[in-house]
Protein backbone atom coordinates (compact mmCIF):
# COMPACT_ATOMS: atom_id res chain seq x y z
CA UNK A 1 0.00 0.00 0.00
CA UNK A 2 2.66 2.35 0.85
CA UNK A 3 6.17 1.92 0.46
CA UNK A 4 7.61 4.99 3.10
CA UNK A 5 8.85 3.88 6.44
CA UNK A 6 6.57 2.95 8.88
CA UNK A 7 6.16 5.21 11.99
CA UNK A 8 5.58 2.71 14.01
CA UNK A 9 6.26 -0.97 13.41
CA UNK A 10 4.86 -3.34 15.72
CA UNK A 11 5.45 -6.95 15.06
CA UNK A 12 4.08 -9.94 17.54
CA UNK A 13 3.81 -7.81 20.50
CA UNK A 14 2.79 -9.15 23.79
CA UNK A 15 2.38 -7.36 27.07
CA UNK A 16 2.11 -9.66 30.17
CA UNK A 17 0.82 -8.89 33.75
CA UNK A 18 1.01 -11.55 36.82
CA UNK A 19 0.00 -14.37 33.72
CA UNK A 20 -2.49 -12.54 32.03
CA UNK A 21 -1.88 -11.50 28.97
CA UNK A 22 -3.43 -8.04 28.40
CA UNK A 23 -1.89 -7.94 24.64
CA UNK A 24 -1.54 -10.98 22.61
CA UNK A 25 0.37 -10.85 20.00
CA UNK A 26 -0.15 -7.54 18.17
CA UNK A 27 1.40 -6.93 14.76
CA UNK A 28 0.34 -3.73 12.65
CA UNK A 29 2.35 -1.04 11.50
CA UNK A 30 1.28 3.18 11.18
CA UNK A 31 2.22 5.43 8.18
CA UNK A 32 2.51 8.66 7.76
CA UNK A 33 -0.43 10.31 7.68
CA UNK A 34 -2.49 7.57 8.88
CA UNK A 35 -5.98 8.41 10.41
CA UNK A 36 -6.88 5.70 12.62
CA UNK A 37 -9.55 5.08 15.43
CA UNK A 38 -8.51 2.15 18.00
CA UNK A 39 -11.73 0.41 19.66
CA UNK A 40 -12.28 -2.13 21.89
CA UNK A 41 -13.84 -2.53 25.32
CA UNK A 42 -12.54 -1.74 27.88
CA UNK A 43 -9.65 -3.87 29.49
CA UNK A 44 -8.82 -4.63 26.71
CA UNK A 45 -5.38 -3.62 26.35
CA UNK A 46 -6.16 -0.12 24.58
CA UNK A 47 -4.53 2.54 26.22
CA UNK A 48 -2.06 -0.66 27.00
CA UNK A 49 -0.86 -0.25 23.59
CA UNK A 50 -0.97 3.53 22.88
CA UNK A 51 1.49 3.00 26.48
CA UNK A 52 3.69 1.01 25.35
CA UNK A 53 3.94 2.53 21.75
CA UNK A 54 5.04 5.84 23.97
CA UNK A 55 7.97 4.15 25.94
CA UNK A 56 5.67 4.68 28.93
CA UNK A 57 5.40 0.54 29.58
CA UNK A 58 7.44 -2.22 28.26
CA UNK A 59 6.79 -4.60 26.01
CA UNK A 60 7.31 -8.22 27.47
CA UNK A 61 7.64 -9.96 24.16
CA UNK A 62 7.64 -8.72 20.63
CA UNK A 63 8.96 -5.90 18.57
CA UNK A 64 8.02 -1.82 18.40
CA UNK A 65 9.86 0.42 15.81
CA UNK A 66 9.46 4.27 15.96
CA UNK A 67 10.63 5.87 12.85
CA UNK A 68 12.47 2.70 12.54
CA UNK A 69 14.70 2.80 15.64
CA UNK A 70 13.97 0.61 18.53
CA UNK A 71 12.27 2.48 21.52
CA UNK A 72 15.37 2.44 23.85
CA UNK A 73 17.44 4.10 20.86
CA UNK A 74 14.54 6.86 19.73
CA UNK A 75 14.96 10.37 20.99
CA UNK A 76 13.17 12.69 18.69
CA UNK A 77 10.31 12.55 20.80
CA UNK A 78 8.88 15.73 19.99
CA UNK A 79 8.37 14.13 16.72
CA UNK A 80 5.67 12.51 18.59
CA UNK A 81 2.43 14.62 20.54
CA UNK A 82 0.49 12.75 23.52
CA UNK A 83 -2.58 13.97 24.37
CA UNK A 84 -3.52 11.71 27.78
CA UNK A 85 -6.93 10.67 28.91
CA UNK A 86 -7.24 12.68 31.62
CA UNK A 87 -6.26 15.56 29.83
CA UNK A 88 -9.43 17.21 30.58
CA UNK A 89 -9.72 17.69 34.20
CA UNK A 90 -6.76 19.00 35.41
CA UNK A 91 -6.24 20.41 38.48
CA UNK A 92 -8.05 23.62 39.02
CA UNK A 93 -5.55 25.70 41.13
CA UNK A 94 -2.65 24.70 38.93
CA UNK A 95 -0.65 27.76 38.42
CA UNK A 96 -1.04 27.78 34.66
CA UNK A 97 -2.53 30.06 31.77
CA UNK A 98 -3.11 28.36 28.27
CA UNK A 99 0.01 30.22 26.93
CA UNK A 100 2.02 28.52 29.95
CA UNK A 101 0.58 25.10 28.96
CA UNK A 102 1.08 25.40 25.25
CA UNK A 103 4.70 27.01 25.98
CA UNK A 104 5.41 23.15 27.57
CA UNK A 105 5.39 21.69 24.43
CA UNK A 106 8.26 23.69 23.24
CA UNK A 107 10.21 22.13 26.25
CA UNK A 108 11.47 19.16 24.77
CA UNK A 109 12.75 21.33 21.54
CA UNK A 110 15.00 23.69 23.59
CA UNK A 111 18.53 23.70 24.77
CA UNK A 112 19.77 24.22 28.01
CA UNK A 113 20.54 27.92 28.81
CA UNK A 114 18.47 28.64 25.52
CA UNK A 115 15.88 31.44 26.23
CA UNK A 116 12.50 31.16 24.50
CA UNK A 117 13.09 32.13 20.75
CA UNK A 118 11.29 33.92 18.16
CA UNK A 119 10.23 30.46 16.72
CA UNK A 120 9.27 29.28 20.26
CA UNK A 121 6.44 32.12 20.06
CA UNK A 122 5.50 31.18 16.92
CA UNK A 123 4.91 27.97 16.95
CA UNK A 124 3.16 28.70 20.12
CA UNK A 125 0.68 30.90 18.82
CA UNK A 126 0.29 29.10 15.61
CA UNK A 127 -0.53 25.87 17.92
CA UNK A 128 -3.33 28.09 20.14
CA UNK A 129 -4.88 29.31 16.17
CA UNK A 130 -5.19 26.09 14.77
CA UNK A 131 -6.83 24.60 17.98
CA UNK A 132 -9.01 28.04 18.43
CA UNK A 133 -7.88 28.64 21.70
CA UNK A 134 -5.57 31.61 21.28
CA UNK A 135 -8.49 34.16 22.32
CA UNK A 136 -8.40 31.93 25.60
CA UNK A 137 -4.03 32.50 25.69
CA UNK A 138 -4.51 34.35 29.31
CA UNK A 139 -7.01 32.41 30.67
CA UNK A 140 -6.47 30.22 33.42
CA UNK A 141 -6.46 26.56 32.68
CA UNK A 142 -8.60 25.62 35.82
CA UNK A 143 -11.18 27.88 34.26
CA UNK A 144 -11.53 26.54 31.31
CA UNK A 145 -14.36 24.15 30.09
CA UNK A 146 -13.88 20.44 29.13
CA UNK A 147 -13.80 20.73 25.40
CA UNK A 148 -11.40 24.14 25.26
CA UNK A 149 -8.78 22.16 27.89
CA UNK A 150 -8.85 19.34 25.51
CA UNK A 151 -8.02 22.09 23.07
CA UNK A 152 -5.38 23.23 24.81
CA UNK A 153 -3.49 20.03 25.53
CA UNK A 154 -3.56 19.06 22.05
CA UNK A 155 -2.03 22.51 21.32
CA UNK A 156 0.27 21.71 23.72
CA UNK A 157 1.05 18.41 21.55
CA UNK A 158 1.22 20.33 18.48
CA UNK A 159 3.84 22.94 19.85
CA UNK A 160 6.48 20.85 19.07
CA UNK A 161 5.43 20.15 15.50
CA UNK A 162 4.87 16.35 16.19
CA UNK A 163 4.69 14.30 12.93
CA UNK A 164 1.76 11.91 14.71
CA UNK A 165 -0.69 13.11 17.43
CA UNK A 166 -1.31 9.95 19.67
CA UNK A 167 -4.79 10.98 21.87
CA UNK A 168 -6.33 8.06 24.68
CA UNK A 169 -10.40 8.93 24.70
CA UNK A 170 -9.64 12.79 23.78
CA UNK A 171 -13.29 13.30 24.82
CA UNK A 172 -14.31 11.93 27.92
CA UNK A 173 -16.31 14.51 29.45
CA UNK A 174 -16.83 16.74 26.58
CA UNK A 175 -19.88 18.12 25.33
CA UNK A 176 -21.27 16.41 21.86
CA UNK A 177 -20.90 19.41 19.67
CA UNK A 178 -17.48 20.25 21.26
CA UNK A 179 -16.43 16.56 20.30
CA UNK A 180 -17.88 16.97 16.62
CA UNK A 181 -16.15 20.11 16.09
CA UNK A 182 -12.70 18.35 18.15
CA UNK A 183 -12.89 16.07 15.32
CA UNK A 184 -12.83 18.39 12.48
CA UNK A 185 -10.16 19.90 13.77
CA UNK A 186 -8.33 16.12 14.02
CA UNK A 187 -9.08 15.81 10.37
CA UNK A 188 -7.82 19.42 9.34
CA UNK A 189 -4.70 18.19 11.10
CA UNK A 190 -4.62 15.31 9.38
CA UNK A 191 -5.24 16.33 5.73
CA UNK A 192 -3.86 19.95 5.77
CA UNK A 193 -0.84 19.50 7.84
CA UNK A 194 -0.55 16.22 7.39
CA UNK A 195 0.30 15.12 10.74
CA UNK A 196 -0.71 11.19 11.57
CA UNK A 197 -3.41 10.87 13.77
CA UNK A 198 -4.49 7.82 16.36
CA UNK A 199 -6.95 7.93 19.11
CA UNK A 200 -8.91 5.80 21.31
CA UNK A 201 -12.54 6.31 20.99
CA UNK A 202 -15.30 5.29 22.62
CA UNK A 203 -18.40 7.29 20.27
CA UNK A 204 -17.76 5.54 17.03
CA UNK A 205 -20.96 7.20 15.67
CA UNK A 206 -18.99 10.35 15.63
CA UNK A 207 -16.10 9.41 13.57
CA UNK A 208 -17.54 6.54 11.89
CA UNK A 209 -17.63 7.60 8.60
CA UNK A 210 -14.24 9.76 8.80
CA UNK A 211 -12.07 7.12 10.18
CA UNK A 212 -9.38 6.06 7.27
CA UNK A 213 -8.58 3.06 9.40
CA UNK A 214 -9.92 0.99 12.63
CA UNK A 215 -8.39 -0.94 14.91
CA UNK A 216 -10.17 -3.24 17.07
CA UNK A 217 -8.27 -3.84 20.46
CA UNK A 218 -9.32 -6.85 22.86
CA UNK A 219 -5.52 -8.69 23.50
CA UNK A 220 -5.75 -9.80 20.29
CA UNK A 221 -5.90 -7.01 17.08
CA UNK A 222 -7.75 -7.00 14.25
CA UNK A 223 -7.05 -4.12 11.80
CA UNK A 224 -9.32 -2.97 9.03
CA UNK A 225 -7.90 -0.61 6.70
CA UNK A 226 -11.24 -0.22 5.34
CA UNK A 227 -13.38 0.48 8.45
CA UNK A 228 -16.27 0.85 6.10
CA UNK A 229 -16.14 -2.93 5.78
CA UNK A 230 -15.95 -3.21 8.73
CA UNK A 231 -18.04 -6.16 9.57
CA UNK A 232 -16.38 -7.79 7.22
CA UNK A 233 -13.49 -7.57 9.06
CA UNK A 234 -12.34 -11.41 10.34
CA UNK A 235 -13.15 -11.70 14.31
CA UNK A 236 -14.59 -8.32 14.69
CA UNK A 237 -17.46 -9.43 16.05
CA UNK A 238 -15.89 -11.96 18.43
CA UNK A 239 -13.75 -8.89 19.46
CA UNK A 240 -16.12 -6.34 19.80
CA UNK A 241 -19.38 -7.54 19.19
CA UNK A 242 -21.76 -4.90 20.56
CA UNK A 243 -20.19 -2.09 19.13
CA UNK A 244 -19.12 -3.62 16.00
CA UNK A 245 -23.00 -3.56 15.71
CA UNK A 246 -23.02 -0.31 16.54
CA UNK A 247 -20.61 0.58 13.55
CA UNK A 248 -23.04 -1.18 11.00
CA UNK A 249 -26.13 0.22 12.08
CA UNK A 250 -24.38 3.59 11.88
CA UNK A 251 -23.89 2.88 8.26
CA UNK A 252 -27.05 1.97 7.47
CA UNK A 253 -28.35 5.27 8.71
CA UNK A 254 -26.65 7.49 5.81
CA UNK B 1 20.81 53.20 59.98
CA UNK B 2 18.17 51.33 61.49
CA UNK B 3 19.21 49.60 65.08
CA UNK B 4 18.59 46.52 64.13
CA UNK B 5 21.52 46.85 61.28
CA UNK B 6 24.07 47.92 63.88
CA UNK B 7 25.01 44.71 64.69
CA UNK B 8 27.16 42.38 62.36
CA UNK B 9 24.82 39.58 63.55
CA UNK B 10 21.81 40.89 62.08
CA UNK B 11 23.35 42.12 58.86
CA UNK B 12 24.40 38.13 58.49
CA UNK B 13 21.47 36.58 60.07
CA UNK B 14 19.16 39.32 57.11
CA UNK B 15 21.71 38.23 54.04
CA UNK B 16 21.25 34.52 55.08
CA UNK B 17 17.36 34.83 55.63
CA UNK B 18 17.34 36.97 51.85
CA UNK B 19 19.09 33.89 50.19
CA UNK B 20 17.20 31.26 52.03
CA UNK B 21 13.95 32.85 51.27
CA UNK B 22 14.66 33.38 47.44
CA UNK B 23 15.43 29.71 47.42
CA UNK B 24 12.79 28.13 49.65
CA UNK B 25 10.17 30.05 47.20
CA UNK B 26 11.52 28.97 44.41
CA UNK B 27 11.65 25.38 44.71
CA UNK B 28 8.97 25.37 47.11
CA UNK B 29 6.56 25.90 44.25
CA UNK B 30 7.86 23.16 42.42
CA UNK B 31 7.74 20.90 45.53
CA UNK B 32 3.90 21.83 46.21
CA UNK B 33 2.90 21.61 42.55
CA UNK B 34 4.42 18.46 42.65
CA UNK B 35 1.96 17.42 45.35
CA UNK B 36 5.49 16.29 47.09
CA UNK B 37 5.01 19.05 50.20
CA UNK B 38 6.18 16.14 52.41
CA UNK B 39 9.34 16.29 51.35
CA UNK B 40 10.41 19.35 52.93
CA UNK B 41 9.68 18.13 56.11
CA UNK B 42 11.11 14.87 55.79
CA UNK B 43 14.39 16.46 54.65
CA UNK B 44 14.60 18.79 57.76
CA UNK B 45 14.75 16.03 60.03
CA UNK B 46 17.42 14.12 57.59
CA UNK B 47 19.16 17.24 58.14
CA UNK B 48 18.84 16.95 61.62
CA UNK B 49 20.27 13.79 61.82
CA UNK B 50 23.42 15.60 59.98
CA UNK B 51 23.56 18.12 62.78
CA UNK B 52 23.57 15.54 65.61
CA UNK B 53 26.37 13.57 64.10
CA UNK B 54 28.50 17.34 63.52
CA UNK B 55 27.63 18.00 67.37
CA UNK B 56 28.86 15.01 68.69
CA UNK B 57 31.55 13.86 66.48
CA UNK B 58 33.37 17.44 66.24
CA UNK B 59 32.26 17.91 62.77
CA UNK B 60 31.00 21.37 60.73
CA UNK B 61 27.12 20.60 61.58
CA UNK B 62 26.21 22.54 58.36
CA UNK B 63 28.26 20.65 56.21
CA UNK B 64 27.25 17.65 57.86
CA UNK B 65 23.35 18.85 57.53
CA UNK B 66 23.91 18.72 53.72
CA UNK B 67 25.34 15.52 53.20
CA UNK B 68 23.22 13.78 54.84
CA UNK B 69 19.74 15.93 53.69
CA UNK B 70 21.07 14.61 50.12
CA UNK B 71 21.76 11.41 51.08
CA UNK B 72 18.03 10.72 52.62
CA UNK B 73 16.44 12.36 49.51
CA UNK B 74 18.47 10.22 46.99
CA UNK B 75 16.98 7.12 49.49
CA UNK B 76 13.64 8.09 49.40
CA UNK B 77 13.62 8.74 45.56
CA UNK B 78 15.33 5.29 44.68
CA UNK B 79 12.96 3.54 47.29
CA UNK B 80 9.49 5.13 46.00
CA UNK B 81 10.96 4.39 42.31
CA UNK B 82 12.26 1.00 43.11
CA UNK B 83 9.41 -0.49 45.27
CA UNK B 84 6.88 1.67 44.20
CA UNK B 85 6.01 2.47 47.82
CA UNK B 86 3.34 4.93 48.82
CA UNK B 87 5.69 8.29 48.61
CA UNK B 88 3.77 9.45 51.76
CA UNK B 89 4.36 6.52 53.44
CA UNK B 90 8.37 6.41 52.68
CA UNK B 91 8.30 10.28 54.13
CA UNK B 92 6.59 9.45 57.05
CA UNK B 93 8.92 6.67 58.06
CA UNK B 94 11.85 8.79 56.82
CA UNK B 95 10.81 11.79 58.79
CA UNK B 96 10.27 9.88 62.63
CA UNK B 97 13.13 7.46 61.28
CA UNK B 98 15.33 10.68 61.41
CA UNK B 99 14.07 12.28 63.93
CA UNK B 100 14.54 8.84 66.55
CA UNK B 101 18.14 8.99 65.03
CA UNK B 102 19.24 12.09 66.25
CA UNK B 103 17.71 12.07 69.06
CA UNK B 104 19.77 8.98 70.21
CA UNK B 105 22.96 10.27 68.43
CA UNK B 106 22.59 13.90 70.53
CA UNK B 107 21.64 11.87 73.66
CA UNK B 108 24.52 9.38 73.50
CA UNK B 109 26.92 11.97 72.36
CA UNK B 110 25.44 14.47 75.67
CA UNK B 111 25.06 17.01 73.17
CA UNK B 112 21.26 17.97 74.39
CA UNK B 113 21.77 21.61 74.93
CA UNK B 114 21.09 24.93 73.72
CA UNK B 115 22.87 24.83 70.58
CA UNK B 116 20.62 21.83 69.38
CA UNK B 117 17.58 23.96 70.57
CA UNK B 118 19.04 26.79 68.53
CA UNK B 119 18.87 24.34 65.60
CA UNK B 120 15.64 23.18 65.90
CA UNK B 121 14.40 26.06 66.08
CA UNK B 122 16.16 28.73 64.56
CA UNK B 123 17.97 31.41 65.77
CA UNK B 124 19.53 34.72 64.20
CA UNK B 125 22.48 34.93 66.48
CA UNK B 126 23.68 31.68 65.52
CA UNK B 127 24.38 32.57 61.69
CA UNK B 128 28.54 32.97 61.34
CA UNK B 129 30.75 34.11 58.99
CA UNK B 130 31.20 31.06 57.52
CA UNK B 131 28.01 29.89 57.70
CA UNK B 132 27.52 32.82 55.31
CA UNK B 133 29.43 31.73 53.24
CA UNK B 134 28.42 28.30 52.82
CA UNK B 135 24.59 29.71 52.60
CA UNK B 136 25.93 31.88 49.92
CA UNK B 137 27.94 29.37 47.71
CA UNK B 138 25.58 26.82 47.50
CA UNK B 139 22.91 29.54 47.08
CA UNK B 140 23.99 30.17 44.03
CA UNK B 141 24.65 26.86 42.90
CA UNK B 142 20.77 25.82 43.64
CA UNK B 143 19.44 29.32 42.20
CA UNK B 144 21.14 28.45 38.90
CA UNK B 145 20.20 24.63 38.49
CA UNK B 146 16.43 26.08 39.38
CA UNK B 147 16.49 28.40 36.61
CA UNK B 148 18.12 26.71 34.61
CA UNK B 149 15.66 23.86 34.78
CA UNK B 150 12.59 26.14 35.58
CA UNK B 151 10.64 25.04 32.29
CA UNK B 152 11.07 21.31 32.93
CA UNK B 153 10.67 21.24 36.36
CA UNK B 154 7.40 23.02 35.74
CA UNK B 155 6.61 20.59 33.04
CA UNK B 156 7.13 17.07 34.79
CA UNK B 157 4.62 18.93 38.09
CA UNK B 158 2.06 19.68 35.61
CA UNK B 159 1.88 16.22 33.90
CA UNK B 160 4.94 14.17 34.38
CA UNK B 161 4.51 10.96 32.29
CA UNK B 162 3.37 13.48 29.08
CA UNK B 163 6.61 15.35 30.16
CA UNK B 164 8.34 11.66 29.49
CA UNK B 165 6.65 11.39 26.22
CA UNK B 166 8.28 14.31 25.55
CA UNK B 167 11.69 13.28 25.90
CA UNK B 168 12.36 14.93 28.97
CA UNK B 169 14.49 12.82 31.66
CA UNK B 170 11.56 12.99 34.25
CA UNK B 171 13.84 10.58 36.67
CA UNK B 172 17.13 12.47 36.43
CA UNK B 173 15.52 15.82 37.00
CA UNK B 174 13.09 14.76 40.08
CA UNK B 175 16.54 13.34 41.58
CA UNK B 176 18.08 16.65 40.80
CA UNK B 177 15.06 18.78 42.11
CA UNK B 178 15.47 16.66 45.48
CA UNK B 179 18.70 17.00 45.71
CA UNK B 180 18.67 21.00 45.97
CA UNK B 181 15.89 20.59 48.10
CA UNK B 182 17.81 18.75 50.35
CA UNK B 183 20.62 21.08 49.95
CA UNK B 184 18.53 24.21 50.64
CA UNK B 185 16.94 22.94 53.50
CA UNK B 186 19.88 22.21 55.36
CA UNK B 187 21.39 25.14 54.87
CA UNK B 188 18.03 27.00 56.14
CA UNK B 189 18.15 24.98 59.53
CA UNK B 190 20.48 27.78 60.84
CA UNK B 191 17.86 30.60 60.07
CA UNK B 192 14.61 28.37 60.26
CA UNK B 193 14.90 25.51 62.09
CA UNK B 194 14.38 22.20 61.18
CA UNK B 195 11.34 21.76 62.52
CA UNK B 196 9.87 25.26 61.00
CA UNK B 197 11.03 25.29 57.46
CA UNK B 198 8.97 22.88 55.48
CA UNK B 199 6.80 25.86 56.41
CA UNK B 200 8.86 28.32 54.34
CA UNK B 201 9.02 25.99 51.53
CA UNK B 202 5.40 25.56 50.98
CA UNK B 203 3.65 28.22 52.30
CA UNK B 204 4.58 30.85 50.49
CA UNK B 205 3.81 28.81 47.37
CA UNK B 206 0.33 27.81 48.73
CA UNK B 207 -0.53 31.76 49.53
CA UNK B 208 0.50 32.72 45.95
CA UNK B 209 -1.85 29.64 44.94
CA UNK B 210 -4.50 31.85 46.23
CA UNK B 211 -4.27 34.63 43.42
CA UNK B 212 -4.82 32.09 40.50
CA UNK B 213 -2.29 34.01 38.30
CA UNK B 214 -0.13 32.24 35.69
CA UNK B 215 3.61 30.38 36.17
CA UNK B 216 5.61 33.25 36.04
CA UNK B 217 3.31 35.66 38.48
CA UNK B 218 2.77 32.81 40.92
CA UNK B 219 6.68 32.58 41.22
CA UNK B 220 7.09 36.32 41.54
CA UNK B 221 4.31 36.45 44.65
CA UNK B 222 5.44 33.36 46.48
CA UNK B 223 9.10 34.74 46.27
CA UNK B 224 8.20 38.48 47.54
CA UNK B 225 5.73 36.41 50.16
CA UNK B 226 8.60 34.82 51.70
CA UNK B 227 10.78 37.66 51.33
CA UNK B 228 8.68 39.61 53.28
CA UNK B 229 7.62 36.98 55.77
CA UNK B 230 11.50 36.07 56.49
CA UNK B 231 12.40 39.89 56.49
CA UNK B 232 9.56 41.19 59.09
CA UNK B 233 9.70 37.65 61.02
CA UNK B 234 13.97 38.33 61.79
CA UNK B 235 12.58 42.50 62.63
CA UNK B 236 10.01 40.65 65.07
CA UNK B 237 12.82 37.50 66.45
CA UNK B 238 15.12 40.81 67.41
CA UNK B 239 13.05 43.27 69.30
CA UNK B 240 11.18 40.49 71.02
CA UNK B 241 14.09 38.37 71.29
CA UNK B 242 12.10 34.85 70.09
CA UNK B 243 13.39 32.11 68.10
CA UNK B 244 13.70 33.39 64.50
CA UNK B 245 11.83 30.62 62.99
CA UNK B 246 8.66 30.59 64.85
CA UNK B 247 8.62 34.51 64.14
CA UNK B 248 9.30 33.90 60.43
CA UNK B 249 6.62 31.11 60.23
CA UNK B 250 4.48 33.25 62.01
CA UNK B 251 4.87 36.27 59.41
CA UNK B 252 3.88 33.67 57.07
CA UNK B 253 0.89 32.01 58.35
CA UNK B 254 -0.68 35.30 58.78
CA UNK B 255 0.23 35.88 54.80
CA UNK B 256 -1.28 33.02 53.91
CA UNK B 257 -4.44 33.55 55.83
CA UNK B 258 -4.74 36.89 54.31
CA UNK B 259 -4.88 35.34 51.13
CA UNK B 260 -7.23 32.89 51.85
CA UNK B 261 -9.47 35.26 52.98
CA UNK B 262 -9.03 37.91 50.54
CA UNK B 263 -8.98 35.49 47.50
CA UNK B 264 -12.30 33.00 48.58
CA UNK B 265 -15.25 33.15 46.52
Amino acid sequence: MKFSLPIFDVKNLYFIVDDQEILRNVSFEIFAQDYIAIIGPNGGGKTTLIRILLGLEKETKGEVRIFGKKIKDFKEWHKIGYVPQRASHVDASFPATTQDVVKMGRTSKRKLFSKESQEDKLRVEDAMRKMDVYHLKDKMIGTLSGGQRQRVMCARALASRPEILILDEPNTGVDVSSQQRFYELLRELNKKEKITIVFITHDIGVIADDIARLFTINQKAVICNNPKEALSCEDMSDLYGIDAHLIHNHKHEH
Amino acid sequence: MLEIFEYEFMQRAFLAGMIIATLASISGTFVVLRRYSMISETLAHSALVGVAVGLVAGFNPLWMAVIIAILSAWLIEYLRYSFSLYSDAVLAIFLSGSLAIAVIIVSLGGAFNNSLFSYLFGSILAVSDADLITIFIFGIVCLSVLLIFAKEFYFIAYDEEVAKTSGIRVRLLSFLLVTIVAIIIALSIRVVGSLLIGALMVIPTVSALQYRQGFAKTLFISLFFAIFSVASGMTLSFYMSLPSGATIVLSILVIFIISLVANKR
